[in-house]
């Protein structure tokens, strides 16, 4: 394989980074989105990358594509006008949902719209019991005669939800060959295959999402592959799925919810693969931190944490329970609400809050000069020092460290703190935010984040990263080299894959080793498919279990090794039941609730080191400057590095400050930091 | 109490803060995740709380009902005043559930663990849940004193330097229909516990903190001057309001007088009925957490819990009140009652603080079954199901939602999997909700069908059949609740016994709505029938509204 190319479209940015096997390099390339046709910057950027190589589309073998598409047509509610079919008796289960309040003392709280109003529900007479007893059979000319009433109506796709559809699907297949055969230009989503999960709250919600987006994502890879083909290209397009993985664009349009927040997932993965290439380093912290949010993701045994849940387009930014609920394979994030642009604020306490409201590109941070009044983190870390005003994205723009100064002493001058310690206050309010994050997310999961290691990247990670690792005790940090595309080089070691849970909810003690065989036989013949059909004959296969002791309501992952039978489950259960709660309750007994198999090919770019080719040779120490420290409530010279100009082996010493074009890295006193042969600054954090 | 003089600055004080309520929620998070019974996992009855060396909070779990606003701090007191600090040791822990030293009824078990660092006592961590069962008549109105409704356990020590109390938990799993579950849910307390007292003491590593008592004073301090500076706000005045409740073989009337003055809130319950010979009793502690939750939510709604938002308030009710029970009097369905006491602050309130009460909320009903299923194993769930929120000033209250009270709805295909008892419908009643400015919420109708081959008992705990969810300011009542056994009305306190096939049905109450109707928006009308949420009659009647005629 030669030349593989990942390009990951953000919102502001579409990002590139060519693989090259042949010289064992990766090249970078950024341009401008192109949010009318996201599409055409993927062309040129692509077209214009590897002009530079001398070569053209043609000599392209792999292109891995990730999209925020899919988000944002959800988000915005940008997709196709959706019917819903439904057990008669139950169109308003998804308007009612989970008939919890996320919080319990703000009575004017919001929750999202159903994307099926209503008017486009229609009942089905049908009704089938737990164990698969039909109580009422289907009624087919009922369901032509609704099918019929949509697509009247104006729809373009049809979502079908039918009650323990997850285990006796029949149902709803029988509807899927109705409706398919009679309306073939309907989008139609059957939720025992988008995501056969029992809970019908979020199954169903998980399906309407996929066809919803279904028609725009077919429309939009379509547009791509036509592109592409007029411009030469012969090879393999693959798309990021949030899961770590890439489908096949056949599988992306049967199931465009798997492609939600796939950007953040690309990120993680490559942290993952890192890890592989770190010497002594199995579990490790990916942390990302942008202009809005942090993103993070717990690494353990050098494979990122996954699971089958996701929360989307929240009422309230980071209140959990405010969102569409999805039933998908995803890799198991932490969402911040604190980015660069996040705003810092009073609380009705009268401390400082940072978050999660941004200021945004625009007006932005006061010491954008863009108009913005408000202090946020980047201001904070302007005034503290840890940022040059004249070296902002590589001395693009000019930061105003007076206008910084005043915003925040206008917020905070009342607590009694002048500019510099409130500057802190806010630093350390958002460090202290994604540190907490981080711990509540890892004793949730029993993962042990004292002694592993934190991979930070996106702009503002690594002015944050040397500050959380204290507090979390991580004693390793890893600045990669190509910080700022990371989502697009991770897109690069994103193997082909595909993932399916299925519930099937059965006690131990009733299931033998040929019951057990033959559940995972079935799931993973399902799995296998779409990558047998794109030529991956023999895919790494992975199972797992969601288990828990009879009677209780929360499950945990069991990840079967491979042979595993009946009699090693409770061991393993409770190995792993232990690692989270500290305890056992040995003698009672153990129930399988849901069932998960997992297949995964090679991946795209054979990538076995990564050099990125960014040195600009030049003088390293590039200067000093004023930074705070907290210790001595003063200011104190720093040496300032061009991170660009470091060699390999070159060793430096905080108090320091890294400067590259998206990012600074702020290493404090005691913390110490050594370029590696891939360009990876590895930190030693103090005490 | 001494402290050091130590003063944290805003900066130290946030982060501190922030980092003891996440451990609370740590502690709900570990609580929630290893208990049996669904009644914790899905309806959120449980709390945890931190308390400094002092035994004065720190930080409450911000996932709770409001039943529990306010409620440990006294449970902790009862606990000390028994086994004073010094009688305590590394590994103890206590546990009760008297329902006027805990949260009103001897379902909720109040388990505490005192936390040593160093040999030395620097924290108390409590947890609260509901028990599937703890004997007696089961959970159920129709006892008529204490010794009917189970376990009373004093406080004991659960636990003695790390050891189970063998024979105290003998007593316990020997009087109760689910030892297995009631086990884990006792064992689920006990670990919670161990996993706070090991975050407070890694906390007060790291941060280098002997005691946490000048934290703890700071946060009590910094959220009673909040809630002091939001209560000068309302005018100084006696502000009064009685609503009619329903009880079982009586009506009942709960009366109060508000008096705001300065920045203290005197509640007085004069005028309350007085107890009854049923099991819908409320003891003070119980009333007094719905007075707080009541003043929290119209002062500083998104301030952390503590004992600084109830330090304000002052309580005093008649003894033996149905608001005050006193011993002996039976309080299992303490809840059915004791909600009403925030809709009866808030309609006091009302005149004063119009744009933050809520309108009445359609409430929740909740079915206690318990049966065998078709697999011969034991069903004890609850079934819950919300009428319609209540709607605000400028704000229509919210389809089919818990108000006061909090709770999860137990999806209906874990629900027939687990107790074969068939959800034959789920769906929304149009017109249900109060007509108003701002509309109350609609109530959904549900039936379930015993299909378990089994006879099974339900239990019914809901009100609003006969007073309906007022409006305010000029909003009209939602719809009353109805509960049917086989299409025929019946009591919605009482205990029936199905045969198989046999069909409940509840329609859910409709919340009251906000403001006078004619003030409706013409077009928020018409997209409420478009919505389904009214039908065309009810617009017309309710609204004044006919599609299509431009009136």
């Amino acid at each position: 394989m030669g030349l593989s190319l990942g390009v990951d479209i953000g919102g502001t940015f579409t990002d590139f980074a060519l693989h090259d096997a042949a010289r064992g390099e990766v090249f970078l390339h950024k341009r401008l989105t192109t949010p009318e046709a996201p599409g055409r910057a993927v062309l040129e950027g692509a077209v214009a990358l590897l002009a530079e190589h001398g070569v053209g589309l043609e000599a392209l073998d792999v292109l891995v594509h990730g999209t925020t598409l899919i988000t944002n047509a959800t988000i915005e509610r940008k997709g196709a006008k959706t019917g819903f079919l439904v057990t008669q008796g139950f169109a308003d289960v998804i308007e009612i949902g989970r008939e919890q309040r996320y919080d319990l003392f703000d009575l004017r709280l919001q929750f999202p719209a159903p994307l099926v109003p209503r008017a486009l529900r229609r009942d089905v007479a049908e009704r089938v019991l737990p164990g698969g007893r039909v109580e009422r059979a289907l009624d087919e000319d009922a369901v032509l005669a609704s099918a019929a009433e949509l697509v009247a109506e104006g729809c373009d796709a049809l979502a079908v939800g039918l009650l323990h559809s997850y285990a006796f699907p029949a149902h709803e297949q029988r509807i899927g060959a109705l409706v398919r055969a009679r309306f073939p230009q309907l989008a139609v989503s059957l939720s025992h295959e988008v995501s056969p999960f029992m809970r019908e709250y979020e199954r169903w919600t998980t399906t309407i999402v996929n066809a919803y987006t279904q028609p725009l994502a077919d429309r939009y890879l379509a547009a791509l592959e036509d592109g592409l083909a007029q411009g030469g290209f012969r090879g393999r397009l693959l798309v990021m799925t949030a899961s770590g993985g890439t489908a096949t664009p056949d599988m992306a349009r049967r199931f465009p919810v798997r492609l939600i927040e796939s950007g953040p997932a690309a990120g993680a993965l490559m942290s993952a693969w890192l890890s592989r290439r770190l010497e002594g380093v199995e579990d490790l912290l990916s942390f990302d931190m942008g202009g809005t949010t942090a993103k993070g993701a717990l690494v353990r045994g050098q494979a990122p944490l996954r699971r089958f849940e996701l929360e989307v387009a929240r009422v309230h930014a980071f209140k959990k329970g405010s969102g569409l609920p999805l039933k998908i394979p995803v890799l198991d994030m932490i969402e911040i609400g604190s980015g660069g642009g996040s705003i810092a604020s009073l609380d009705n306490r009268g401390l400082i809050a940072v978050g999660p409201h941004s200021a945004g590109a625009s007006p932005g941070p006061a010491c954008y000069g863009l108009g913005g009044q408000v202090p946020t983190l980047t201001d904070a870390n302007l005034v503290l020092g840890h940022l040059n005003p004249d070296f902002f994205l590589g001395g693009k723009m000019a930061l105003d460290a007076g206008a910084a100064r005043v915003a925040l002493e206008a917020r905070f001058g009342g607590l009694g703190l002048d500019a510099a310690r409130a500057a802190w206050g806010v630093y350390e309010t958002a460090n202290e935010d994604v540190a907490r994050a981080f711990r509540v997310h890892a004793a949730e999961r029993g993962f042990d984040y004292r002694g592993c290691a934190m991979v930070a990247f996106g702009g503002s990670g690594p002015l944050c990263a040397t500050r959380i690792a204290r507090k979390l005790r991580v004693p390793k940090l890893v600045f990669p080299a190509g910080a700022g595309v990371m989502s697009a080089i991770g897109l690069l070691v994103s193997p082909l894959s595909h993932e399916l849970v299925k519930s099937d909810r059965v006690l131990l003690e009733d299931l033998d080793d040929a019951g057990l065989e033959a559940r995972f036989a079935r799931l993973e013949a399902e799995v296998r498919a779409p990558l047998r059909e794109a030529g991956v004959a023999a895919p790494v296969m992975q199972r797992a279990l969601d288990m828990r002791y009879r009677g209780q309501g929360y499950e945990i992952d069991v990840a079967l090794p491979a042979g595993a039978g009946i009699a090693e489950l409770p061991a393993l259960f409770e190995v792993a039941y232990r690692r989270i709660f500290n305890i056992s309750f040995p003698g009672q007994g153990l129930e399988i609730v849901n069932w998960k198999a997992s297949a995964s090919g090679p991946p795209p770019a054979a990538m076995e080191t990564l050099r990125i080719i960014t040195a600009d040779g030049g003088e390293a120490l590039k200067g000093e400057r004023q930074v705070y420290q907290a210790a001595s409530n003063s200011f104190r010279a720093v040496p300032v590095y061009n991170r660009y100009a470091l060699m390999p082996g070159d060793t430096l010493h905080g108090p320091a400050l890294v400067e590259e074009n998206e990012s600074t890295a702020v290493l404090g006193a005691g913390d110490s930091a050594v370029m590696d042969a891939s360009g990876n600054l590895v930190v030693s954090v103090g005490a | 109490m001494s402290y050091d003089p130590v003063e944290y600055d805003p900066v130290e004080l946030g982060i501190m803060w922030d980092r003891v309520v996440s451990i609370a929620d740590e502690v709900v998070s570990a609580l929630i995740t290893t208990s049996f019974s669904t009644i914790v996992r899905e309806s959120g009855d449980l709390s945890c709380m931190l308390f400094n060396g002092d035994g004065a909070s720190l930080a409450q779990g911000n996932f709770s009902v409001p039943s529990f606003t306010g409620t440990g701090p006294p449970t902790l007191r009862h606990m000390l005043a028994k086994f004073p600090p010094e009688s305590l040791e590394p590994g103890d822990v206590l546990i009760t559930n008297d329902p006027w030293m805990g949260t009103g009824h001897t379902w909720d078990v109040n388990v505490m663990r005192p936390v040593f660092r160093g040999g030395r006592l620097v924290a108390y961590t409590l947890s609260v849940t509901h028990l599937p069962d703890i004997g007696g008549l089961g959970f159920s109105t129709v006892g008529t004193d204490i010794y009917a409704e189970g376990l009373r356990l004093p406080i004991q020590k659960l636990l003695k330097r790390g050891v189970v109390n063998a024979e105290l938990m003998e007593i316990i799993l020997g009087n109760v229909r689910f030892p297995e579950m009631v086990q884990g849910d006792i064992l689920a307390n006990i670990a919670c516990n161990e996993v706070g007292g090991r975050l407070l003491t890694d906390f007060m590593d790291e941060y280098k903190l002997d005691d946490l008592g000048p934290l703890s004073r700071a946060i009590i301090e910094r959220t009673e001057s909040a809630m002091r500076a939001k209560i000068a706000l309302i005018p100084d005045g006696v502000y009064r309001n009685a609503i009619p409740v329903e009880g079982i073989d009586e009506p009942l009337r709960l009366e109060c007088a508000v008096t705001i003055r300065g920045s203290d809130v005197l509640i007085d319950l004069e005028g309350t009925t007085g107890s009854v010979q049923r099991a819908i009793n409320v003891p003070l502690c119980y009333t007094r957490a719905f007075c707080n939750y009541a003043l929290k939510v119209v002062t500083i709604p998104d301030l952390p819990n503590n004992e600084g938002a109830a330090n304000p308030i002052t309580l005093t009710a008649p003894p033996d009140c149905v608001l005050n029970a006193l011993p002996p009097r039976a309080t299992a369905g303490r809840h059915v009652i004791g909600h009403f006491v925030a809709p009866l602050i808030f309609g006091a309130l009302a005149p004063a603080l119009p744009s933050q009460v809520q309108a009445d909320c359609g409430m929740l009903s909740q079915t206690s079954m318990r049966g065998t299923n078709l697999a011969e194993r034991p069903v004890s769930s609850l079934f819950f199901a919300a009428g319609g929120f209540g709607a605000l000033h400028g704000q229509d209250g919210r389809d089919a939602t818990p108000g006061p009270s909090n709770m999860i709805g137990s999806p209906i295909e874990i629900w027939e999997d687990e107790t074969n008892i068939t959800v034959l419908h789920k769906r929304l009643i149009p017109d249900s909700g109060g007509a108003g400015e701002w509309r109350g919420g609609n109530g959904q109708a549900i039936a379930l069908r015993n299909d378990t081959g089994h006879v099974l008992d339900a239990a019914c705990f809901s009100s609003r059949s006969e007073h309906a969810a007022q409006g305010y300011n000029g909003g009209k009542p939602g719809a009353l609740r109805e509960t049917l056994l086989n299409g025929e009305h019946v009591h919605p306190k009482g205990r029936y016994l199905m045969q198989p096939g046999e069909v409940l049905e509840t329609r859910e109450a409709g919340g009251g709505g906000y403001g006078d109707p004619s003030r409706r928006a013409r077009a928020a009308v018409l997209a409420d029938i478009e919505a389904g949420r009214l039908t065309p009659e009810g617009a017309a009647r309710d609204f004044g509204v006919v599609k299509g005629s431009g009136t």
